[in-house]
């Protein structure tokens, strides 16, 4: 059965813009000049509404700075996507008039400029995510070279302590937020409906939406450096009460980004799950999805169910902090360890939400370029739900030292070793995919070695850090920091640059410098582990985490590392270079230049407005890679040849 | 499936491969998110109540729930969540004033509950900021309370757009009275928890 699209009895030719409005009609049609006029006033009503309210309740002092924050990052935005288009649709929808023609003027990109706009398109909105997110991660990594440059040498040289605590918090936050998540879901949403055999995603006003909210939410973060006295949030990405409720005002800067962030990838996971059950293309069984597909299923229903956690324990800081609520104070009869429960409850899964698409990614390029079928694929896609359950079970392994009630610790220590099960499970499965395979080192398949190398010694410390002796000596140590930086950054952000050197040719049709994607690679790699392994040295020396200032005999390696790490900073640069000159002048790619039988790679790169000029027909696995004759799928025209060949075999 | 090669006019229809239509399916992983939002606010409520816990009980000495009030609002939401029954069902045989009748009905009833609710905050004696105990009150009766606005809302478009002769027996037409439907049973099933959490246990 076809899903019924609307039409209407007049439509526009192939996604023409509408007419274009002329004079003063230009300033109320949805776009930037719209935008122009309905920020301001938003953010004068909200001053308004708050002070107006205030004032009618007899509260003094009128202008709480608090109370407009909250008031300005909530009108402020809505102002925002109301006058770029955002809700134009749902507005004639709800007030009963005739919603527009479905004319497709919101699908494509045909100049930059498109790229700027509301668009429906999972293509488009697949790059504005890889851009944005790629433009937090360089102000993240910024901040990140900040902190280095500070913890060079011992004694503070350059910051003061409270600006080095905000250095860090929005560094973690952006990095975590507004750069691995959504890059993640940047990548999804590319390649995705792609994978499926699908035109577009089940929800595309959704999920232009979803995308519009991720630049609010990494603008109010980084905007927190603007909040008078005492400027950025500074109580770490974890934002634990009771430090966070005594902060400064910029603390709330955390909270409402985090609502919008998270808000964001609420409604894009939503728009996958949804993709995924319903929009498969004719003989596309779950067995038969390619591991990425798997990987985002995972990784959405942890969204879904565990975003929200997130978003209550930031609520309730906020009431405490504006409302004067007592949920997180102990002298009112509330609990300080809630919050790390509720929070955790969340930030655990949101691991995994930060490294299942990431083996997603890994599994595809592997299996590629090591031109063999991938093994255990079962397996895999079952592991891969074994960790979403598991990932719900483990959460209070971040609180050992929390004086939480001690009972707690040994079930949490328990289930924290068996999740390293499903995950072995994984590795063994790339190692066993890449035996006797016919490697080709190509960028792609660079990162995605470096990946299950440096995610194997992530995992091995996890497993450290995870056992309740050792947490207890090295909490709150560099050792920690040594860990999450070989999972997040050894992990996925290794899969993200696989991802986007795999799909490069497919999203420009213009292939990336090889040289240049090598060479990014080694630096990378290199300036990581002298970066980060010396860490696990000093952490279990006894060096803190999370301070401007330590004991001079920490002093020779912090210098090696803040060396290395600008190193590894710099190497960002020969990235930026190799994507931005490839995109303009790049060789032309083909539509598949690595041979693989996934969906994406069967039509022409970048591919068709619509994806496909005919829904394909799914035949087989996806990775039968080495493999005479078989096929994953039969597209235009195929057909008969397929059929021929099933007549001979009956 | 059609195999028609298309020109760029419109996309090829996707195939359909669930039984369950997209926008159904998405209301239900909305809900099950709203589950889990309204989860964290329960946890932070039974951490005040169960692992801190107060003198005197719960509620603590001096606070009092006005029950039969509340059980009275219960009653009022399970009722509009019939009404509500009664206008999908009316769309889905053709009849328009039925429809427009029950979609009415539901929003009135919505409304008294809401209104019934800020009456009855103001007169409770207790705030947000006393203690925990009113912490957790107010954040799980407000955070369901703002779910009905929300509801209320949804019913209003689609009352909107009833009035103005939108809505068919055919699925595919009524499917704007459904979602809202849907929500809106949700909204009184959540009432429903809360009511016994907050009020009666």
């Amino acid at each position: 059965m076809a899903v019924e699209i609307e039409h209407a009895t007049e439509h526009h030719p192939a996604h023409a813009p509408p007419p274009p409005r002329r004079g003063l009609r230009r300033l109320t049609g949805a776009g930037w000049l719209r935008v122009l006029w309905v920020m301001p006033l938003s953010f004068g009503l909200a001053t308004l509404l708050v002070i107006g309210a205030r004032a009618a309740m007899g509260f003094d002092p009128l202008w709480e700075l608090q109370v407009l924050i909250v008031a300005w990052t909530v009108v402020v935005p809505l102002g925002f996507l109301a006058a770029l288009g955002g809700f134009d649709y749902w507005a004639y929808w709800i007030s009963g008039k005739p919603t527009r023609p479905e004319d497709h003027s919101g699908h494509g990109a045909r100049t930059w400029k498109d790229y700027f706009r509301v668009n429906t398109d999972h293509k488009v909105i697949g790059i504005q995510y890889l851009v944005t997110t790629i433009f937090f991660f360089g102000a993240a990594g910024l901040m990140a070279m900040f902190m280095r440059a500070e913890l060079a040498r011992p004694g503070m040289q350059y910051v003061d302590t409270n600006t080095f605590n905000g250095l860090f918090s929005v560094h973690a936050s952006l990095m975590i937020f507004l750069f691995i998540i959504p890059a993640f879901a940047g990548l999804g949403n590319y390649v995705i409906p792609l994978m499926l055999g699908a035109p577009d995603m089940a929800f595309p006003r959704l999920n232009a939406l979803s995308f519009w909210l991720l630049p609010i939410a990494g603008l109010i973060m980084m905007s927190s450096y603007l909040v008078p006295d005492g400027g950025a949030f500074a109580a770490g990405w974890t934002n634990y009460v009771p430090l966070a409720v005594q902060q400064p005002d910029g603390n709330l800067m955390f909270q409402m980004g985090v609502q919008w962030a998270g808000a964001s990838s609420i409604m894009t996971a939503l728009n996958f799950l949804v993709t995924i059950i319903t929009m498969r293309a004719p003989g596309m069984s779950f067995w038969r999805m390619p591991l990425l597909v798997w990987a985002n299923f995972a990784t959405s229903t942890l969204v879904v169910l565990a975003t929200p956690f997130v978003a209550g324990s930031q609520f309730f800081i906020m009431f405490d902090r504006v409302l004067h609520t007592n949920f997180f104070n102990p002298e009112m009869g509330g609990d300080v360890i809630a919050y790390q429960h509720i929070f955790w409850f969340y930030s655990h899964p949101a691991v995994y939400i930060m490294m299942l698409p990431g083996f997603g990614i890994a599994s595809e390029v592997i299996s590629v370029f090591a031109r063999k079928p991938i093994f255990g694929y079962r397996l895999m896609a079952l592991s891969l739900m074994a960790i979403l359950i598991l990932g719900f079970s483990v959460w209070a392994h971040h609180m050992f030292v929390s004086g939480m009630q001690s009972w707690i610790r040994i079930p949490m220590m328990v289930t924290t070793l068996v999740i390293a099960v499903p995950t072995g499970i994984k590795v063994f499965s790339w190692l066993a995919t890449l035996w006797e395979g016919r490697i080709r080192f190509a960028t792609p398949m660079l990162f995605a070695l470096g990946f299950v190398t440096m995610f194997v010694i992530g995992g091995l410390s996890g497993i450290y850090l995870g056992s309740v002796p050792v947490d207890i000596h090295a909490s709150d140590t560099y050792f920690v920091v040594a860990h999450i930086h070989y999972v997040l950054f050894g992990g996925s952000l290794f899969t993200i640059f696989a991802g986007i050197y795999y799909w490069f040719p497919k999203m420009t049709g213009r292939m990336y410098d090889e040289r240049l994607g090598k060479i990014h690679f080694w630096l990378t790699f290199v300036g990581f582990n002298v970066t980060f392994f010396p860490m696990h040295w000093v952490g279990l020396q006894g060096m803190p985490r999370r301070v401007a200032d330590y004991a001079p005999e920490f002093g020779n390696w912090n210098l090696v590392i803040s060396i290395a790490s600008f190193g590894l900073g710099a190497s960002t640069l020969v990235f930026l270079y190799n994507m931005i000159v490839s995109w303009r002048a790049g060789a032309p790619a083909g539509p598949n230049p690595w041979r693989a039988l996934t969906l994406e790679w069967q039509v022409s790169s970048p591919p068709p407005i619509f994806n496909f000029h005919e829904i394909p027909q799914v035949v087989g696995s996806p990775y039968e890679y080495g493999v005479r004759g078989a096929r994953h799928a039969v597209l235009n025209g195929d057909r008969a040849a397929v059929e021929e060949r099933e007549k001979v075999e009956a | 499936m059609a195999s028609v090669a298309h020109a760029h006019d419109h996309p090829p229809a996707a195939h359909q491969s669930s039984r369950v239509d997209s926008r159904l399916l998405g209301i239900y992983f909305f809900i099950a998110s709203e589950v889990m939002l309204f989860g964290s606010f329960f946890s932070a409520y039974f951490f005040a109540r169960v692992v801190v816990g107060a003198e005197g009980g719960w509620p603590p000495e001096g606070f009092e729930l006005p029950v039969y009030l509340a059980l009275l609002n219960t009653i009022i939401l399970v009722t509009s969540s019939f009404t509500m029954h009664w206008a999908l069902q009316a769309v889905k045989r053709g009849n328009r004033s039925g429809l427009v009748a029950g979609l009415t009905l539901t929003f009135l009833l919505g409304l008294t509950f809401l209104l019934i609710q800020a009456r009855e905050y103001t007169r409770l004696g207790f705030a947000p900021y006393d203690n925990a105990f009113g912490s957790t009150f107010y954040g799980l009766t407000g955070l369901h309370g703002a779910h009905v606005f929300v509801g209320l809302n949804l019913l209003l478009y689609a009352l909107i757009r009833s009035l103005r002769g939108h809505f068919g027996p055919e699925p595919e037409k009524h499917l704007g009275v459904e979602l809202p439907g849907i929500y809106w049973h949700f909204v009184d099933v959540m009432w429903i928890i809360v009511y016994v959490t907050v009020y009666v246990i």
